[in-house]
């Protein structure tokens, strides 16, 4: 009978690049950037790495498919490289596989790498996802603004809040990240805004305007793990993988009319079953703080409530009362989230976990938590109707 | 004796105001009638589409007059055109499955002049055989001229011989003449048309008397049995000159619908013929008559049936929404260039042997239902949706077209690429528990909200101007609109 992945894995080092518009360099060497710092913190040479994952989501404008494109970034010792692609989830899919890798006992050390580079398209915004032969001829060309609008309105609609007050309480949630951003040297977006500024931005699909959506960057992060044994051998103190759930939708959702469109339905699953996982009873008071997949404003007030951490109907008004913030109740995005660390899709769920490793072993500098002892991720990757979602959480030993 | 059972028009409803056409290329090419709209087909119709449209009403109405088999009734399928979307495949081929009609259907293209509409209609009246006819036209002419502001965007469907009859068919003649007054080689967009009083005078006034003349002895009649006559033409006065020149002093002309459409080629003889048909009294007889490398005269008789003939021509005619930017014509049709950004020129690939596949879900928007929890769903697939359980048991075919829905989630997306932006889409709930995510289209897509109804319109998916290549797949438009109650 299977007992999940409680405790069996521990987090040994991580990296992350700079996230942002990276002229300067190609994926390469945003892998490196991520993977030196890692290797550095873990204090292992690349030869004791046994397998190694890899996340990227557009193969045709970042480095190509397969394992290669890192295993030769990266001069990796001539190890299973596998490239899983997992839409904005990649990251923490790369994570999964490294963690179940060295769980099995197969590997005493595992790899996780996640980069994207998308400023080589020559637009804003991700560009058009490859889809297969099939869906094209009938989904309409649409972009996740749009997506994320059409759940920004069913919340509204369902929980009748005023147009008014959601955009006031999406404000709100991107001036915080903003806010949080300005102390993160690696961010993407490192400027404050207000609200005002944020309500009064320019539409992109209604009602999410400029300031709702996350930018996309490039960047890449990076997890090296092992077993608990192993990082304490190292002298290390562990960071510990309590759960991973991954969730994804089979088309209940987009194909049967039952679902109201208001809420992430795979959310919902994969928090229930992380909690029971982790074993965690009442998360509002054992989680320290957490890392929502905002992709949108509205995406992180819906996600509070799917996974729990806010009642049905209620995360825009707690938001709005600073619930959220970086010295609210439960932190939110303290590293400035996608909004403002910034989306290189691939790389995401890393990030998180990055933000995460450094506020549970002390080294978040002038963002950093007190005591913080249990941490979420929350990595979306898809849209509101059909998606693969995943939450992990992890912990201090 | 054979004759029209149903017949029924589908107009874009943009309506280009010919005064901002002026306004716009006036300066350039002084403009004669500056009064009323033209049609202008939105960047995601074209003949098929409207040809469809068409074709769905006319057999909406036939079904509703007491022939609810006239889908399976049908054995031939014609589908004219001046304006072909492709030199090949068949055009037909498409409107039949985004109809539905038998298999065993002979379908056919024809084109090559604005008279082949009527000629068609013409050959399958003196068949026995059970027949839909569509025409459809978008006659693109060169900007700023005059043919460009007379000219419009339409289709037409007429359901042949299947049943109770609402014109009976008393007899017709078809002339032809190299009579060349307008020509386009294949890869040239735009026509050339010839002085216009020479057309009035060589060719209205001499080939249509005759053809008249040669209608009314094979039916039997004389030009004082005529009460009604529709004579497609862009020539001001020509139509009038022609009745009198033919005899028809009884004759009430039927409106040309210049001010309200403007002609649509191919189509506009029976579009008029449907306007005219909502004047008509039982046992009247109508002269249709179109020009074009010859002549064709087709006499009609109404039966009692015409009675109860709606006024659906008039509420197409009337759905119409003004356009003031005459630049849409030109981008629509591809007259020019325009900046679309790099997020628009990914191509499309037509994946054909995907698309045939699929076809019947694609082009007839067939989707499937379980046998065993009834859920009907889109696309169709060898296990049914469900939000838990395994449910194998082979699905059936479920047809949607017609079932319409209601939307769920909307939106009105400006950054996606729209060759009209912002781009509209969103779920939609379709009775039987399905549920899709569909663009939204026509005008008033932007007002689409949840819980509006919807109804489902045939409609260009994609296309590719680099190849030259198109696809269709249906969208949701605001429900009810008068198109539907045709």
């Amino acid at each position: 009978m299977a007992n999940g992945i409680k405790d069996k894995v521990a987090i040994l080092g991580m990296g992350c690049s700079r996230f942002g518009e990276r002229w300067d360099v190609g994926q390469e060497e945003l892998m490196a950037e991520a993977y030196l710092e890692a290797l550095g913190h873990a204090g292992i040479a690349p030869d004791q790495i046994g397998a190694a994952w890899y996340s990227s989501h557009y193969d045709d404008i970042g480095a190509g498919k397969a394992g290669t494109p890192m295993a030769q970034a990266l001069r990796l010792p001539n190890i299973g490289v596998t490239r899983v692609e997992n839409f904005c989830a990649g990251g923490t899919e790369a994570f999964r596989g490294a963690v179940y890798a060295v769980a099995s006992g197969a590997v005493d050390i595992a790899l996780a790498v996640g980069v994207e580079k998308l400023k080589d398209t020559g637009f804003a915004g991700l560009p058009p996802a490859s889809r297969g032969t099939f869906a094209p001829m009938y989904l309409p060309t649409h972009t996740n603004p749009g997506n994320f609008a059409q759940l920004a309105r069913a919340y509204g609609t369902r929980h009748n809040i005023s147009a008014g007050d959601l955009k006031r309480a999406m404000g709100h949630t991107s001036m915080k990240s903003h806010a949080n951003a300005v102390k993160n040297k690696n961010a993407h977006l490192r400027k404050a805004i207000t609200v005002e500024q944020a309500v009064n931005a320019p539409l992109v699909a209604d009602p999410l305007g400029l300031f709702d959506c996350c930018p996309v960057s490039d960047g890449a992060a990076c997890a090296i793990v092992t077993t608990p044994e192993i990082a304490r051998s190292l002298g290390k103190t562990p960071v510990l993988v309590k759960a991973i759930q991954l969730v994804a939708s089979n088309g209940w959702e987009v194909q049967s009319s039952s679902w109201n469109g208001s809420y992430v339905h795979t959310a919902r699953i994969a928090a229930r079953r992380a909690y029971a996982e982790a074993g965690i009873a009442d998360p509002r008071t054992q989680l320290s703080f957490t890392e929502l997949h905002d992709c949108f404003s509205i995406t992180e007030l819906v996600t509070l409530e799917d996974i729990g951490l806010a009642d049905e109907g209620t995360a825009w008004k707690r938001m709005l009362d600073g619930a959220f913030d970086a010295d609210g109740a439960m932190p939110s995005q303290v590293d400035g989230g996608l909004k403002c660390f910034g989306h290189p899709v691939g790389a995401s769920g890393l990030r998180m976990l990055y933000e995460c490793w450094l506020q549970l072993t002390g080294q978040a500098g002038e963002r950093q938590l007190a005591n913080p002892s249990l941490a979420l991720t929350h990595n979306l990757g898809g849209a509101p109707a059909q998606n693969v979602c995943s939450i992990t959480i992890v912990g201090a030993a | 004796m054979t004759g029209i059972t149903a017949l029924a028009i589908h107009l874009p409803r943009l309506r280009l105001q010919r005064a901002a056409m002026a306004a716009a290329m006036g300066w350039l090419c002084p403009r004669g009638e500056t009064r009323g709209a033209r049609t202008l087909a939105d960047w995601d119709e074209d003949p098929i589409t409207m040809a469809v449209a068409a074709a769905r009403a006319c057999l909406a109405q036939a079904e509703r007059n007491g022939v609810p088999e006239a889908r399976t009734a049908v054995r031939a399928l014609t589908f004219a055109t001046t304006t072909p979307v492709f030199a090949e495949p068949q055009q037909a081929a498409l409107v039949h499955a985004a109809l539905r009609l038998p298999e065993a259907t002979r379908t056919q293209d024809v084109g090559g002049t604005m008279r082949c509409g009527l000629l068609a209609l013409h050959a399958a009246l003196e068949s026995s055989e059970p027949a839909l006819l569509t025409a459809a036209d978008m006659p693109l002419n060169t900007p700023g001229g005059t043919a460009e502001m007379r000219y419009a965007d339409g289709g037409v469907s007429a359901l042949v011989g299947c049943g109770p009859d609402l014109l009976t068919y008393r007899g017709g003649a078809s002339l032809s003449a190299p009579f060349i007054e307008r020509y386009r080689a294949p890869d040239r967009p735009l026509a050339t048309d010839w002085e216009e009083r020479w057309v009035r005078e060589e060719g209205f006034l001499d080939l249509v008397p005759r053809a008249i003349a040669e209608a009314l002895g094979k039916a039997q009649l004389s030009a004082a049995d005529v009460d009604h006559f529709v004579l497609p033409c862009v020539i001001p006065g020509a139509a009038k000159a022609v009745a009198q020149a033919a005899g028809l002093s009884r004759a009430k002309l039927a409106q040309p619908l210049d001010l309200e459409c403007g002609d649509t080629g191919a189509a506009h003889a029976l579009v008029m013929l449907a306007r005219a048909m909502e004047d008509m009294r039982p046992g009247e007889r109508v002269l249709v008559a179109q020009f074009g490398q010859g002549a064709t005269a087709l006499v009609l008789e109404a039966t009692d049936a015409i009675s109860a003939f709606p006024a659906a021509a008039s509420a197409v005619l009337a759905d119409g929404i003004a356009e003031a930017n005459y630049l849409k014509l030109p981008i629509f049709r591809g007259l020019m260039p325009w900046e679309r950004g790099l997020r628009g020129r990914f191509p499309v690939n037509e994946a054909l042997t995907t698309a045939y596949r699929n076809a019947e879900a694609l082009l007839g928007f067939v989707g499937s239902r379980s046998p065993e929890t009834g859920q009907v769903q889109f696309p169709p697939s060898r296990l049914a949706v469900a939000e838990t359980g395994l449910f194998a048991e082979t699905q059936q075919p479920w047809p949607l077209a017609d079932l319409g829905g209601t939307v769920a989630t909307a939106t009105a997306d400006r950054l996606a690429f729209s060759r009209s932006p912002p781009n509209c889409y969103g779920l939609v709930d379709i009775p039987g528990g399905a549920r899709l995510m569909m663009d939204f289209t026509d005008p008033d897509a932007e007002r689409l909200s949840p819980g509006d109804a919807v109804r489902f319109v045939f409609r260009i998916k994609d296309l590719d101007e680099r190849t030259g290549f198109r696809r269709y797949f249906w969208k949701a438009v605001a429900a009810p609109a008068p198109s539907a109650a045709a």
